[in-house]
């Protein structure tokens, strides 16, 4: 697969096989193969990975602020799991089979599922 | 009817835009203070909205895409994130203003004080984003909006001399309160007719509505009927004022003085209009801010967002609107006055406005999202020069406020 990454990757959304929304390529991870050639490894998403992308005190903010709420790391999308690139990532997978982001597991949790209604879609 | 029922996106949107709460007060001090003379402001930024607003719909129609979701592709993570929290924070100052407005109406019908309404008023706003369906929402909120025609009608039932009326409109004239003054407020109606969060609210509502490119034809009905009819309310708003206050240059500052045209034409049932109009306006206008604040923050960061799914699949969208709702009670419960607040958001609001307006025209050029749908010659000089007149309000926006220390 042929992509500019900075042009066509970074900054994309991520979606998965049913069209729900997994988060935007904040960062990208490369890895090295066993004859020193480096490919892409992962896309990264989450708000952290994106502060130490941009960098300066703009970026030092969003790490800073990501580390008060989450201690995990940023959620890992292997290449493998990319179907195609267009204007969105689009993935071979569904969001639930990707390890959930945590803010949004959290908010889920502690203040979403007590409010009465937060299962049925409004449409 | 038809027509109208399907463009109540369009309607609303434009609502929201202009005839909210700040503009219920700023187009009647415009027709008070300087009779028509504002009328092609208006005119021009409907011209303005309308050609932004459709690049935005043809983009969401096409792509699939809302408007914040191309700025970050655009302009990058950084610039995208300084347009996210200046939008954030005009868009919830908004917010905060219209859910002072709802109070200030209810006050109005009532004679209780708003402060005690504004928490009923934002618990109110934030059920209905919570559960109803957003079509329904759409259509309940941009219908009762056209319930302010009752100020184009009252016109007639005014000793309206529509000769002199029509002569404010074309020869200019500052009325002998200063030119600086009246520049001022031309910035702020237009800055208030080309509101940021408009467009954020039209694109991010087609893709809630799920148009595709077969719907191309839809959205461009509510854009040329939506925000022309938002135009012309904002104008019977304008000219009602010019009518019953402009030959004494009264000051105007409150809701029941904007009111007071219906009132001297019909009576109470003037009044009981008026109020009833100034409810859905405002509401919608609550309505379409609030969403359109959690649109920008969760298009900005790639989250799940809309009506679509349920909210615990969207738990930060849903989590980024009730802290908009919460961070708005907050402000008004400062005491600080809702009218003066939406003053000062429509300047703050004028001076970022390029980062909005310029990755629409961009993408609206971009094959890759649109294929053969791009835009033509005539867009893109429409969409050319309406930017530059957005450059030119940015800079002035701020030297104008401090000139006239915010319209004295």
């Amino acid at each position: 697969m042929r992509v500019q990454l900075a042009k066509q990757l970074l900054d994309r959304q991520i979606v998965d096989r049913d069209g729900r929304l997994v988060g935007r390529v904040d960062d990208i991870a490369f890895a090295v193969d066993d004859e020193g050639f480096p490919y892409v490894d992962c896309l990264l998403t989450a708000q952290g990975a994106l502060g130490q992308r941009m960098g300066g005190r703009v970026g030092r903010f969003l790490v800073g602020f990501a580390d008060r709420f989450v201690d995990e790391p940023p959620v890992r999308i292997p290449v493998a799991l990319i179907d195609r690139v267009d204007t969105a990532v689009r993935l071979r997978v569904r969001a639930a089979d990707l390890p959930p982001p945590p803010v949004e597991g959290w908010l889920r949790r502690h203040l979403i599922d007590r409010i009465p209604g937060a299962n049925r879609a409004s449409g | 009817m038809r027509k109208l029922l399907a463009a109540t996106l369009g309607v609303l949107s434009a609502i929201g835009g202009f005839v909210d709460i700040g503009d219920l007060v700023a187009a009647s001090q415009a027709g008070a203070r300087f009779g028509m003379a504002h009328a092609w402001v208006l005119l021009v930024g409907v011209l303005g909205i309308c050609a932004y607003a459709e690049m935005a719909g043809r983009i969401a129609a096409v792509s699939g895409r809302a408007v914040f979701d191309l700025v970050r592709e655009r302009l990058g993570p950084r610039v995208a994130l300084l347009n996210l929290v200046a939008s954030y924070l005009v868009t919830v100052v908004t917010l905060a203003a219209e859910l002072g407005g709802v109070a200030l109406v209810v006050q109005l019908a009532t004679g209780v004080s708003y402060l005690l309404w504004v928490p009923v008023a934002a618990f109110a706003v934030w059920l209905v984003l919570w559960r109803m369906r957003f079509e329904l929402m759409e259509r309940v909120f941009g219908l009762a909006g056209m319930a302010l025609l009752v100020f184009a009608v009252a016109l007639f039932a005014l000793p309206t001399d529509w000769g002199r009326l029509g002569h404010q409109a074309v020869h200019l004239s500052a009325a002998g309160q200063g030119w600086s003054a009246y520049w001022f407020l031309a910035v702020a109606l237009f800055a208030s007719t080309v509101s940021p969060y408009e467009v954020f609210f039209f694109s991010s509502g087609g893709v809630e509505e799920r148009w595709s490119a077969a719907d191309l034809a839809h959205a461009r009905s509510n854009v040329l009927i939506g925000f022309p009819v938002g135009g012309f309310l904002a104008l019977s708003l304008i000219a009602t004022a010019a009518v019953v206050y402009h030959p004494g240059g009264e000051a105007l500052d409150t809701l029941d003085q904007v009111a007071q045209p219906v009132v001297r034409a019909f009576g109470g049932i003037g009044l009981a209009a008026a109020v009833l109009a100034f409810f859905a306006v405002t509401f919608g206008a609550a309505l379409e801010t609030g969403l359109s604040a959690a649109y920008a923050a969760s298009q900005y960061f790639g989250w799940q967002w809309g009506k679509r799914v349920s909210p615990r699949e969207a738990a930060r969208f849903h989590a980024v609107l009730l802290v908009s709702v919460l961070l708005g009670v907050l402000l008004l419960l400062t005491t600080i006055d809702p009218v003066r607040l939406t003053e000062y958001m429509l300047v703050l609001s004028a001076v970022v406005l390029p980062l909005t307006y310029l990755p629409i025209l961009v993408v609206a050029n971009d094959r890759n999202y649109l294929g053969d749908r791009v835009n033509g010659r005539w867009n893109n000089l429409l969409g050319a020069l309406f930017l530059l007149l957005i450059v030119v309000v940015s800079v002035a926006a701020i030297p104008l406020a401090i000139i006239t220390r915010m319209g004295q």
